[in-house]
């Protein structure tokens, strides 16, 4: 899933500094399940504005809405209506949540509430770890199932670096070489022989660097020319 | 002078105190009582700052006597994480306070609300 973070609360009193009277917008996906940006951290940071700025002697006023996603049209039908009775929002969604929210509806002032960070697994209760970046061009066939790009802070392709010593990373004694790791998980399945194939160099662009990306299924389009 | 206002977020078993019982205490004491203390959430507590209260005290079962087993150890996090965010909007985190009581035991329930009083007095000199 999407793992995002609340933003300093200080930040977000500067977004709305103008305004007396905000919806706080949470999404009940992918921010939901991180704990970030659902129904129980919407009345949260809502009461927290609140108390701040009754603090500060700037009365706040909130509406708090938490809608299905907030990174689909279909779902945000009624924000046409909230967008009334508000001056400003804060999205507790993800970026992707935020964008749409703001190309839909181009005169919403629309502010993000949580920095979203990365693609991540959830181990164990309050814990998110990243697994993967998005790359668009999945190598893990090659490596036991563990992506070397999200999980080596040097993005290595072709083993570890100098840093890694006993298995561990030299950014930090906690986190494991991810290298050891795949030489580890390989060995263990026999599959050793993987690593000593030359792969041919990863192609980046499907990464994003040939611009915002794009995926479309025309089977499932309504409106595609070619039906 | 206004009296001080505090609000006390406890559990059925934790408190049996009624409001005369708390009545040497120079303040408005407002008692919310949950099912659990491990259903108060982080936005309880702020809500009783938004409703004045210059103190909350969270009281739970003693740990190992919790009858939902985690319950009052799931309340002392709640507390920790609206100290974080109190703190982040300026508020001193001392003015929330965790304790842990033994079931039923109004006395030691009511020397809780007595020290958070005071606590909230040292805060403001």
């Amino acid at each position: 899933m999407i793992i995002a973070e609340r933003k300093p609360i200080e930040r977000i009193l500067q977004m709305i500094e103008p305004y007396q009277k905000i919806a706080v917008l949470g999404c009940r996906g992918c921010v939901a399940i991180c704990s970030a940006g659902g129904d129980r951290e919407v009345e949260t940071l809502a009461s927290a504005l609140r108390l701040a700025r009754k603090k500060q002697g700037k009365p706040l006023e909130t509406i708090e809405e938490t809608y299905v996603r907030q990174c689909d049209p279909e779902y945000l039908k009624p924000l046409a209506e909230l967008k009334e009775k508000v001056e400003a929002v804060v999205s507790l969604a993800c970026g992707v949540g935020v964008n749409l929210c703001a190309d839909l509806y181009p005169d919403l002032k629309i502010y993000p509430g949580v920095d979203t960070t990365f693609y991540g697994a959830n181990p164990a209760l309050g814990e998110w770890e990243e697994k993967c970046r998005g790359c668009g061009d999945c190598i893990i066939d090659l490596t036991g199932g563990i992506c070397p790009i999200a999980r080596c802070a040097k993005n290595l392709l072709n083993g570890p670096c100098g840093g890694s010593q006993n298995g561990k990373c030299e950014i930090n004694p906690d986190t494991p070489c991810v290298w050891q790791e795949v030489y580890d998980r390989l060995k263990a399945r026999g599959e050793l022989d993987r690593l000593t194939k030359i792969w041919p160099a990863k192609n980046w662009i499907p990464a994003g660097y040939g611009g915002p990306r794009r995926r479309v299924r025309p089977d499932l389009q309504i409106n595609n020319k070619k039906a | 002078m206004s009296k001080m206002k505090l609000c006390v977020l406890c559990c059925h078993y934790t408190n049996e105190a009624m409001p005369e019982e708390l009545a040497d205490i120079p303040a408005e004491i407002h008692i919310k009582r949950f099912p659990c203390s491990g259903r108060i959430e982080v936005v309880d507590i702020l809500r009783a700052f938004e409703d004045d209260a210059e103190g909350v005290l969270v009281a739970g079962c003693e740990r190992n006597s919790c009858h939902n087993r985690t319950g009052s150890l799931r309340a002392a996090k709640r507390v920790e994480a609206a100290r974080e965010l109190l703190k982040e909007i300026g508020f001193n985190p001392q003015v929330v306070q965790m304790a842990f009581v033994p079931r039923l035991d109004t006395g030691a329930f009511i020397e809780e609300v007595k020290k958070l009083f005071e606590i909230i007095l040292k805060t403001k000199s």
